[in-house]
């Protein structure tokens, strides 16, 4: 178990050393929301209306960005090797990968998400709901995405490939997570159903991406 | 290895000899049920009574969504074959299923979207099934764009597979999408408990639709396997000869 | 127990909870309504009415349909039901779906104007499931075996 930890421990002081994807995709995530707010002008009733999809889908592109930094470093140096011959299950080794992506990105822009949701106009009690929409969904962002980047890991400049393959996949949690954000603030009781069916997703996430991306390691390994 | 690669060249040479003579007989069962579906479909079936005619769309419309299901199933299916019993013709059966089916989901989606127009009135809506068609059309695109992008074609396969059977979640999804969700669109109405509610003037057209159109898909991918692996043939023989200085040069 | 073992544990240990919390939360989700439209009666219940736009969907009630042909365009107002007893009056200046009449199953996109009143901006129909041709449908109503749409659900 202590294997566990240790990877996840590696991988995050790797994303936020000079050169990591942490701090590039959380400056990606400011980036694509101010670019938002310029393009809608200056109607504020309108940027709180659409705020939570802005920022939800702000948040899915910087998870994106970031998904080649999970194993192609890895694979690229031989340490993928060293990990895959010395875990005894690669499925548990893949969750450990996730969820330091998860912690490196995904909780990262949800903790700058009170200051960036103020651009749209959102403040105070409407900032509850996209919180945990986001505190639920970002990691079933993270284990679909890690799938991708296992498929992908033994190419290089697999970044467009990545988006492609895990745009439609990402469907569902966009859609509830989105969905939940826009009912909690507007005090709509399909926040709770929104709710349930992104832990759900999220939750079928972390079963099926470990094992997936087990399998796929296997096959990029030389 | 060597069992493989007789393994290999055992079956496709098999496989040469049915799909030579399957290819022109499933074309031609499509031709003569699409010709008599599309018959009965524009002349001889009677209009709706709540759509008029704007319900011959369906002749073309309803096939094609299942067989947008259809090939991704196959798809699945051949790659947990290919996977399980590690047959080669599998793996590439699941190659070539995916531009067929993203064909008919591409089909399913612009002739729904023309039906959708006179009767909704709207080209397209986000609901359940509408979107997770759309899905499904992203999907086939998201299984090509790996196989294109990773040069051997072993491990393309095998993480191609992979990918197919992750993504065929969106399949039961699709189908049951009008039962969970209250959707603009409208319930099925011929896999359903109960029976079919179509009458039966208009079933008997739609089975001809549907007949063609499922031996279309057999006879493209009979043609598309076919070149598949004589592509893979002449790649071997490329590379199996040595290359001459001339033809380094001609490069 | 040999850590090769304890992994296996955890992992199968984790599967198991996961699938287990993803099917109570699916339950739970699948037992409120997640819609893509209201039915008036959905909106009747809510505590405040919507200000951001919502899909209304239900069954033009008979000999609700008016047409004022002022000289701003064509309006057209009618009465959304759902078979309870609240009512929703949307307001519609645009083209109405070939398929539009009373009794027929309709979505309506748009802003929420007043207490059971809307404005759309749009007004689609729903068609049901069931096809056949004008006499057959005809005959079946004569015979009295016709059964009229549940609620367009």
């Amino acid at each position: 178990m202590s294997a566990f930890f240790a990877i996840i421990a590696r991988d995050v002081a790797l994303a936020f050393r000079a050169g990591g994807g942490a701090l590039q995709a959380v400056s990606f995530f400011a980036l694509t929301i101010v670019l938002f707010a310029l393009a809608v002008g200056p109607d504020l009733a309108l940027m709180s209306d659409i705020a939570a999809p802005v920022l939800w889908t702000s948040a899915l592109l910087a998870t994106l960005i970031s998904l080649e930094q999970v194993y192609r470093p890895d694979r690229e140096d031989g340490s993928l090797d060293v990990l895959a011959e010395t875990s005894d299950v690669l499925a548990l080794t893949a969750f450990a990968k996730a969820t330091a992506h998860w912690i490196s990105t995904g909780l990262l822009l949800t903790a700058a998400t009170p200051i960036l949701a103020l651009l749209f106009n959102i403040e105070g009690p409407a900032l509850w709901p996209l919180l945990l929409s986001l505190l639920i969904g970002a990691p079933g962002l993270s284990l679909i995405g890690s799938f991708a980047a296992a498929l992908t890991a033994a190419l290089p400049r697999a970044g467009l490939l990545i988006a492609i393959i895990v745009s439609p996949l990402y469907a569902p949690i966009l859609i509830f997570g989105a969905g939940a954000a826009s009912a909690g603030a507007a005090g709509d009781p399909q926040y709770g159903a929104n709710l349930a069916l992104l832990g759900a997703s999220s939750l079928f996430a972390a079963i099926f991406s470990p094992l997936a991306s087990a399998a796929a390691l296997r096959f990029n390994l030389d | 290895m060597a069992a493989t690669s007789l393994y290999e060249l055992a079956n496709p040479v098999r496989f040469e000899r049915i799909a030579a003579r399957a290819f022109p007989v499933s074309l031609i069962a499509a031709a003569l049920l699409g010709a008599f579906g599309l018959y009965f479909a524009l002349f001889n079936s009677p209009a709706d009574y709540q759509q008029g005619e704007t319900v011959r769309i369906m002749y073309v419309h309803v096939p094609a969504a299942w067989m947008a299901m259809f090939c991704y199933s196959a798809m699945a299916i051949s790659s947990i074959a290919g996977f399980v019993w590690k047959h080669p013709l599998a793996d590439v059966a699941a190659k070539e299923t995916a531009p067929i089916g993203a064909a008919f989901t591409f089909l399913a989606l612009f002739t729904g979207s023309l039906w959708g127009k006179p009767m909704w009135g709207a080209w397209w809506a986000w609901d359940a099934r509408l979107t997770s068609v759309l899905i499904l059309f992203f999907l086939y695109l998201g299984y090509m764009a790996l196989w294109r992008a990773i040069p051997d074609k072993t491990r393309a396969a095998k993480l191609a597979a992979i990918l197919a059977i992750v993504g065929f979640v969106n399949v039961p999804i699709i189908k049951f999408s009008v039962d969970w969700w209250n959707s603009l669109h409208q319930p099925a109405s011929v896999l359903r408990a109960g029976g079919p509610s179509i009458h039966a003037d208009m079933l008997t057209p739609l089975f001809f639709t549907i007949g063609a159109y499922v031996f279309g898909y057999v006879a493209l991918l009979l043609a598309s396997m076919r070149n598949e692996l004589m592509a893979r043939r002449l790649a071997r023989m490329e590379s199996a000869s040595a290359p001459s200085p001339a033809s380094l040069v001609e490069r | 127990m040999n850590p090769k073992k304890q992994q296996r544990l955890i992992l199968f240990g984790g599967i198991f909870l996961a699938a287990a919390g993803a099917v109570a939360l699916t339950l739970y989700a699948l037992r409120g309504s997640i819609t893509y439209f209201y039915t008036p009666s959905e909106l009747a219940l809510l505590d405040e009415t919507p200000t951001s736009p919502i899909r209304l969907g239900g069954l033009v009630a008979y000999e609700s349909v008016e047409y004022d042909r002022a000289e701003t365009g064509d309006v057209v107002s009618f009465t959304v039901e759902d078979g309870g007893a609240a009512v929703v009056r949307v307001n519609f200046a645009g083209l109405l779906p070939d398929l539009f009449r009373e009794g027929q199953g309709v979505v309506v996109q748009g802003r929420m104007t007043g207490d059971g009143v809307m404005t759309a901006d749009n007004v689609l129909a729903k068609h049901d499931e069931n096809y056949m041709p004008k006499e057959v449908a005809e005959a079946l109503k004569e015979q009295g075996v016709w059964k009229e749409d549940e609620t367009g659900s």
